[in-house]
């Protein structure tokens, strides 16, 4: 029971980096950016070709997989939904086109993936990093998930601070609340997006390193399952609150492990599509949401 | 000729299922209805065909119906359901309600056949049924999109206040956008098992939602001939990558996500706009001719839209009698 927790917990905490900055980018500057489970993959993918050639401890993989997650999804921004943005007529056309060209875009590192590894799980075998398990009585707990926890709080709290007291983090709510108006304000715009993407990319980039050595391996398929959890992780907290992802994190990993505990484990994945119909159905703005849901 | 055709039946016979479901996505997309239902539908419909064919030996076109029926009405109560989200909530609504469909069918023991599905769906679907089928669709789809009901539908999307100001009851429309993608969904659904014969929960996955949606973004989003475009694109398109080996997916993808960002009105789109380019060209050019060029500069679009007004004006009477 208590091993549930501990594993509901560890798994709760990289859904939690793992949405961190797909949340950030949808509540802020109104991206949902559906190549981020892409990003995330090909993040622990590009540590992996890394760490296939050279012995590299944990400490530089975890590096090299949160700067790569930084470029793609800068590059994403940049090549993809900046042109977008330039040419949309209006914002639900740009909305739309974003989330098509996000699919569109997430396509090429998968097939890059699954070309290299045929779709075969591949993991750090070649880093120097050795998992250690401690046991308390009945309880083992993994020195990864200890980390994965106190990495994913740390990560979650600060930016929900960034975000509360920051200058940039005050911008930054602003375009959330009101872009025009806050551009008319002195805002940036762009350099603010940039450096959202930025960082939503990296956290993508870190939670698929952590992911790989938490698991031991991963599936270049892993990042598309992931992006509709995040879906409704975000969904459940509310769009555009640091808080309700947190919450929304941890409530879908326990209830994924309760369903996955007491029953034949076939319907986890109906757990996350079934929060958000329900969310969508009878609390539209989530449980810490700001505003209300566009309506048709 | 006839060889080609028994070498590629199968191809040939996905590029009709492909087209069926792309205008299920196209339908409510043509509407402003961000809906994603119609693979959910394809489901429910292959479902349906399987197992009334198995357990009853209906003929084809009986489970066709049926498919396409339970699809439609599945679809009705999701608008009744749904009718207050827009956008991306929507959309995602919809996914969410496709995926849910796949896991229930994993978990629907006897019924459909749980995680390896129903096999040995054998009914007697020939390939005239298949043409009829579509050519019904198509036609009625191509008559929409003209007159009235064409500039109505074209209302609802792009203003849909300015449309309930003109009498068009809005709500109404997106039912409909609900109900049709339906039937079309469960048409797809259905044709396909009966030619198949199996479905799995594996078919009807994310990558369905992915690949109608490639269809239509390629081939164009306003008209059923985009919806062709696309289907045949995406149905041959693979095999014709086949010739660069490995690299297809990444080809592949590479065309999705350039077409999406820089060509969003598809193949059909670039047509259109070519076409109109040269005609107002054409037109510009006889007006400097005589004289008049500089007065008439920058219509085009601002000139269709007010010929759709106009028309809406006229009509608007006639819509608030009922």
């Amino acid at each position: 029971m208590l091993q549930d927790l501990v594993n509901a917990v560890a798994l709760g905490s990289i859904y939690l980096l793992f949405a961190l900055g797909m949340s950030l980018a949808w509540g802020t500057i109104g991206i949902l950016n559906f190549a981020h489970g892409s990003i995330f993959m090909f993040s622990a993918f590009a540590a992996y070709l890394i760490v296939n050639n050279v012995r590299l401890p944990m400490v530089a993989v975890i590096a090299i997989g949160t700067l790569v997650g930084a470029a793609l999804s800068l590059a994403v921004q940049v090549f993809a939904f900046e042109p977008i943005l330039r040419r949309a007529k209006d914002h639900r056309t740009a909305e739309m086109q974003i989330l098509i060209a996000g699919i569109g875009v997430a396509i090429v590192p998968l097939a890059i993936a699954q070309e290299n590894t045929k779709s075969n799980p591949f993991g750090f075998t070649g880093s120097s990093f050795k998992a250690t398990t401690y046991v308390l009585g009945d309880l083992r707990v993994t020195n990864i998930q200890i980390l994965v926890i106190v990495l994913a709080l740390v990560l979650g709290l600060g930016l929900a601070r960034w975000l509360q007291v920051s200058r940039n983090g005050l911008a930054l709510r602003s375009i959330g609340v009101d872009s025009e108006v806050s551009s008319i304000m002195g805002v940036d715009r762009r350099r603010l997006a940039l450096l959202t993407m930025l960082v939503a990319g990296g956290l993508a980039g870190l939670a698929g390193v952590l992911l790989t050595y938490n698991l031991g391996a991963i599936t270049p398929e892993s990042g598309e399952a992931l992006i509709l959890k995040a879906f409704a992780i975000i969904i459940l907290g509310g769009v555009g609150s640091i808080a309700g992802v947190i919450v929304g994190a941890y409530v879908l990993a326990l209830a994924e492990t309760v369903v996955l505990t007491q029953t034949s484990g076939l319907w986890v994945d109906a757990v996350s599509f079934g929060l958000i119909l329900l969310v969508l159905l009878f609390k539209t703005e989530g449980l810490f949401g700001r505003r209300e849901v566009r309506r048709a | 000729m006839s060889g080609w055709y028994d070498a590629n039946l199968v191809l040939v016979q996905s590029t009709f299922v492909g087209l069926l479901l792309a205008l299920s996505v196209q339908v409510p997309l043509r509407m402003g209805v961000f809906s994603f239902a119609g693979v959910g539908s394809y489901a429910i419909g292959a479902y349906t065909a399987a197992i009334v064919v198995i357990r009853w030996e209906a003929p084809a076109l009986l489970a066709i119906a049926a498919g396409a029926l339970l699809a439609s009405f599945v679809g009705w109560l999701l608008a009744l359901l749904l009718h207050r989200l827009g956008g991306l909530y929507l959309g995602m609504a919809t996914v969410a309600f496709d995926l849910i469909l796949s896991v229930v069918t994993t978990n629907g023991g006897e019924l459909t056949g749980g995680p390896t599905g129903l096999f040995g769906v054998i009914a007697d679907i020939s390939m005239a049924q298949i043409i009829g089928v579509t050519l019904i669709v198509v036609l009625l789809l191509a008559a929409s999109e003209r007159g009235r009901i064409g500039r109505r539908v074209e209302a609802v999307r792009d203003d849909p206040e300015l449309a309930a100001a003109m009498g068009i009851n809005v709500r109404r429309y997106r039912q409909a956008a609900f109900v049709v993608s339906g039937l079309l969904g469960g048409c797809a659904g259905a044709i396909n098992v009966l030619l198949r014969t199996t479905v799995g929960p594996a078919d009807i996955g994310f990558g369905l939602v992915v690949l109608a949606l490639t269809m239509i973004i390629i081939g164009g989003a306003k008209s059923w001939l985009g919806a062709l475009i696309g289907a045949v694109v995406f149905t041959w398109l693979p095999s014709i990558l086949a010739v660069v080996g490995e690299w297809q997916q990444i080809i592949y993808g590479t065309i999705v996500a350039l077409a999406a960002i820089w060509v969003p009105g598809g193949v059909l789109g670039l047509v259109t706009d070519a076409y109109r380019g040269i005609q107002q060209r054409r037109r510009l050019k006889e007006l400097a001719a005589a004289g008049a060029a500089d007065v008439v500069e920058d219509h085009g679009a601002d000139e269709e839209d007010l010929a759709v007004l106009e028309e809406l004006a006229q009509e608007s009477p006639v819509e608030r009698q009922r």
